[in-house]
């Protein structure tokens, strides 16, 4: 184990795991970094800074819901006949710190119960003929890789602190981390360097209600927070408590500029929208340095017009090219002849997306019911066990007597057993991949933004999701990555960039990126919905390789075919949207839904409905 | 459930040296060991009796109700459905880390004191009582002069995410079960619940078996129980409260549509309210009782304007041309069924209530129409019109015409 101490780099982070050890009520830190930065021996670490005792509880991935909020003691409770409870992970950590490694990998209902036992500094036990409220106010330290998908907003809005994301260390770091990991450090020198650490803190705990802030102090973080689009008004408590730390840790009682920096850097920015023009953001920063005025109204007074040219300046940007595309996207709909070669596809409609993500199995999911079944076959659902068991016991006790067998307090027969009944409740992942290249683009990003609406409206039934990739120019990009929500998606989906070449590689590869992620999210069903004439021309290299635009005919071909069947072999379906206006020209787009082992349809002036049909069907 | 942190049966035992939390002490005051638990056995549940004497405990430490900043949508929509619980209750969607469940948590405190049956678990009235027991399996009818009532605090009971559907239906008591044999009905949030308020946060990642549940009981009043060898029917009428951040999912249209009101919270951008907000909240994080203390008169007096317009609302009454707005106004707006209206109806009467007045008029009427109407509006994705606008415009266009023809 390598100390805290000891470790060399990621001084941000060191820093902002040290704020959280002076004041807990930061309530966490989250550390986004690359594999192998270290991130996570810091995060093991932090404990090395704590007071003695403190606990410090390790989170695994595949954590259930039982063990997670607490339960039912299976052995106890069979032993002395008594319901016997046992504490979840959250409530083991009361008091201490929850450590979750890959955080952006935790599944959805995990971390939903991690942000509520943050919001009520308990968790609430309401299971199996339980009703308990166990204390779990604990900091959360957490970890991942943002290569793996980011993390829940809720839950990092319950976290103070977000250290700014850093790559690499630098050299010289680095070899000095090899040096550390292979021994070289004197076990005695980080000893004594750990004691002063500690000391370090101890001294700032006592220094942090003697801190003092200034109402210019505050209103110049809050007035950051603003600019920069931060959501929410939590997060002013946040920065506060940080500057404040910030100000402990150093043993001074006011908080000065370089707190108002840290707490900036380290609680606002983050979490930014919207990134402000400098010369605004510099002024907003310079606000609390500039003497106080006399008098409170006319601070507010003097602040406001720097606010209000900005804003508007804001409003303008954001709305003008928007309605442009407004303006296009209908235009180009009046130009399309309506029911040209549409092809109807209600009549293929099939009873089949009732049936997806309901099914109930024996170990996954969420615990729905508990069935007779054998022991081994899965979990034991102890209560409805018990309850069957109940009314036999003074015969069964009776009997064993008369036998001359002792018997414990219970006893349970094979056919007393129920076993847990799980749903398992993601239902299908569809990613979009829309062709926004060429002068097609708006048309498709158009129909493609419906179907995704369209989904999204019934998405709650089977928990589906979807996902949208757009792609063009040098490479794909990910305009939504999975969500369910219809508000998530209309704004991020708002405003898109179109025209140029087809990196149809890049999108292949990226939608396929997603579906890994995906699915080690839990979600199995998973849907490509291309809609493209699968015409590529910019190789998968162009989107790393800024140079590497042009490549031979073939190459490109053999390139798309190879990720097309990994894709195929990997069990995604998919679906392919042809939405070429010239008949004659096709050719690009069946090959590609061969290729992919999906479906083929053309739709040149394809509504949205026709596409979710396709997708459903 | 909102109020009583339990405390913790096994405080941190041997690992006693927690990490001082300067700035938090309402979360470490809830936590705190009391004396009444410290004797208790470390592991074992508290037996039945226990349990209801530590939620009968009530905590004042949740923040003041009336010292939360802006968010009047909210706090309105939560006060009209105290003085009228049939409005059927709110959803509170918005932004994150606004304060949605710090002030739904906050009503327990404002909330005035309704009788019930003594130690009845289902928190039943005399009526209800008397209805359900009287001459049942043969017992003697009961006089209900003769039953004692007790006055107890409307209850706000929490469903968490993770509930299980017998803990929020209830189901036997195992323990009774176990040892002595009888079947005997352990009651579930929705019992706790009866005459109160069911307050779910994160409602739209509730899964979907509970929300069938909730579906079907706030649909009947009822909750009925066919489990295990048991079977009870209990009255199950409570005020819905959900939250939630619409970009976690979307909530299904059914259980949408039960929902009275539908608040809208957004991020506060005015810097001297936030700095209010900060101001306020530092005060409380560091002395939260004193703090309460500092604004008790004020919940006092909300809680009185409360029960006066509660007693006040029996008496208002409304035009029927103010009806026949309404009536255009949902029509106009292509409002499918007649919740929309009756849901108006009824928030716009505790609204003129609220106000000490004995009338509505079409000025209550537009003060609440957002509430009532924003989620019954057809959601089009594409719309780029807001709801809330959309209902101002037409409620303009409503005005207008009335003004024209009178």
């Amino acid at each position: 184990m390598i100390a805290f101490t000891d470790i060399v780099g990621m001084d941000l982070a060191k820093q902002a795991l040290m704020l959280l050890a002076v004041d807990p009520s930061l309530c966490g830190v989250v550390i986004p970094s690359a594999v192998g930065s270290g991130k996570s021996t810091l995060a093991r670490a932090f404990a090395d800074i704590l007071p003695e005792g403190t606990p410090f509880v390790d989170l695994p991935l595949n954590v259930t819901e039982d063990r997670l909020i607490g339960g039912v003691d299976l052995e106890a409770t069979l032993a002395t006949g008594l319901r016997v409870v046992q504490h979840g992970v959250l409530s083991k950590a009361h008091k201490g710190v929850l450590y979750v490694d890959s955080l952006s990998l935790l599944d959805s209902s995990a971390v939903s119960h991690i942000m509520d036992a943050m919001s009520r500094g308990a968790v609430i036990v309401e299971r199996e003929g339980l009703s308990e409220v166990h204390p779990a106010d604990f900091m959360l330290v957490g970890t991942y890789d943002p290569s793996d998908g980011e993390v829940r907003m809720g839950l990092l809005d319950r976290v103070g602190i977000i250290v700014p994301f850093a790559t690499q260390n630098d050299y010289r770091a680095r070899k000095k981390i090899v040096s550390t990991v292979l021994g070289e450090r004197n076990s005695e020198d980080t000893q004594d360097e750990l004691r002063m650490l500690r000391g370090l803190i101890e001294a700032a705990r006592v220094q942090l209600p003697n801190v003092s802030m200034t109402k210019e102090q505050i209103k110049g973080l809050i007035q950051t927070a603003i600019s920069l689009g931060v959501e929410g008004n939590r997060v002013d408590i946040f920065s506060i408590r940080c500057a404040i730390a910030s100000a402990a840790l150093a043993q001074r009682t006011e908080v000065d500029d370089e707190d108002l920096k840290l707490a900036v850097k380290l609680v606002l920015v983050p979490r930014a929208t919207r990134m402000p023009e400098r010369e605004a953001a510099e002024e907003e920063m310079q606000g609390p340095d500039e003497p106080p005025p006399p008098e409170e109204t006319e601070a507010e007074d003097e602040e406001a017009p720097a606010d209000t040219p900005d804003a508007d300046a804001e409003e303008e940007q954001e709305e003008t090219p928007d309605m442009i595309e407004e303006l296009m996207m209908e235009a180009m709909e009046t130009e399309l002849p309506d029911n040209i070669l549409n092809i109807s596809l209600a009549s293929k409609k099939k009873a089949k997306s009732g049936s997806r993500g309901e099914a109930l199995n024996n170990r996954r999911g969420r615990f729905v019911r508990a069935q007779e079944g054998e022991m081994k076959s899965g979990k034991v659902a102890l209560i409805p066990t018990l309850i069957s068991a109940a009314p036999w016991q003074a015969t069964r006790k009776e009997e064993k007597r008369k036998k001359g067998i002792k018997t414990g307090a219970l006893i349970i027969n094979k056919e007393d057993v129920k076993i847990k009944k799980f749903r398992d409740k993601s239902g299908t992942l569809f990613i979009f991949m829309v062709d926004a290249s060429g002068s097609m683009a708006l048309n498709r990003m158009r129909q493609a933004k419906g179907a995704v609406a369209s989904l999204l409206q019934n998405a709650y039934v089977h928990r589906d999701q979807v996902a949208l990739i757009s792609f063009r120019g040098k490479s794909a990009q990910v305009l939504l990555p999975p969500s369910q929500s219809v508000d998530r998606a209309k704004r991020e989906l708002d405003v898109l960039p179109t025209g140029g070449g087809t990196p149809l590689a890049s999108a292949l590869f990226t939608g396929w990126e997603t579906a890994k992620l995906a699915r080690t999210k839990g979600i199995s069903q998973i849907m490509f919905v291309m809609i493209t004439d699968g015409r590529g021309n910019i190789p998968l290299q162009a989107s790393y390789e800024p140079n590497a635009e042009k490549a031979p005919k073939e190459e490109l071909e053999k390139e798309i075919e190879a990720i097309a069947l990994s894709i195929q072999a990997d069990g995604v379906a998919s679906i392919v949207i042809d939405t070429q206006m010239n008949y004659l020209s096709r050719g690009e787009a069946p090959k590609l839904a061969q290729k992919l082992g999906g479906r083929y349809f053309y739709l040149p002036n394809a509504k949205a409905e026709q596409i979710v049909e396709a997708a459903l069907s | 459930m909102t109020q009583t942190v339990k405390a913790a049966k096994k405080t941190s035992s041997s690992k006693a040296a927690a990490p001082a939390k300067a700035a938090a002490p309402a979360k470490a005051k809830a936590a705190a060991p009391s004396k009444a638990k410290a004797t208790a056995p470390a592991k074992v549940t508290a037996t039945p009796e226990a349990k209801k004497a530590s939620s009968k405990k009530k905590s004042a430490m949740a923040f003041p109700f009336t010292a939360i900043v802006g968010q009047e949508e909210m706090k309105l929509s939560l006060i009209l459905n105290i003085i009228d619980p049939r409005i059927g209750g709110v959803l509170v969607m918005g932004h994150r880390g606004t304060g949605k469940s710090t002030t739904v948590r906050a009503l327990a405190e404002v909330l005035p004191l309704i009788p019930r049956v003594k130690d009845d678990i289902y928190n039943r009235t005399v009526e209800q009582y008397v209805e359900a027991e009287s001459g049942k399996k043969g017992t003697p009818a009961i006089n209900p002069e003769e039953v004692k009532t007790e006055m107890i605090p409307v209850p706000v009971v929490d469903l968490p995410l993770g509930a299980t559907e017998d803990r929020v239906c209830g189901t036997i008591d195992i323990e009774k079960a176990l040892t002595s044999g009888v079947k005997a009905f352990e009651p579930g949030l929705l019992a706790q619940s009866n005459r109160g308020f069911l307050y779910i946060d994160e409602v739209n990642l509730l899964d979907d078996h509970l929300v069938d549940v909730l579906l079907d009981v706030a649909a009947s009043g009822k909750n009925v129980v066919e489990r295990e060898g048991i079977s009870i029917r209990h009255p199950a009428r409570f005020v819905l409260v959900g939250s939630g951040n619409p970009e976690e999912g979307e909530l299904r249209p059914q259980l949408l549509d039960r929902f009275g009101l539908h608040a809208r919270i957004i991020t506060i951008n005015d810097v001297a309210k936030r700095v209010e907000i900060v101001k306020r909240r530092r005060e409380y994080d560091e002395d939260p009782e004193s703090y309460v203390k500092k604004v008790t008169r004020d919940q006092q007096k909300l809680q009185k304007k409360i029960v006066a317009a509660q007693d006040l609302l029996p008496q208002v009454t409304m035009d029927d041309k103010v009806l026949t707005d309404i009536a255009r106004l949902c029509m106009n707006l292509g409002i499918d069924g007649h919740r929309g209206e009756l849901t108006i109806t009824r928030t716009a009467h505790a609204y003129a209530a609220y106000l000490g007045k004995t009338t509505v008029t079409m000025a209550h009427v537009k003060e609440v129409a957002g509430l009532c109407l924003r989620h019954r509006l057809r959601k089009d994705p594409l719309e780029t019109v807001d709801a809330g606008e959309k209902i101002e415009r037409e409620l303009a266009k409503v005005l207008g015409e009335g003004e024209a023809a009178a």
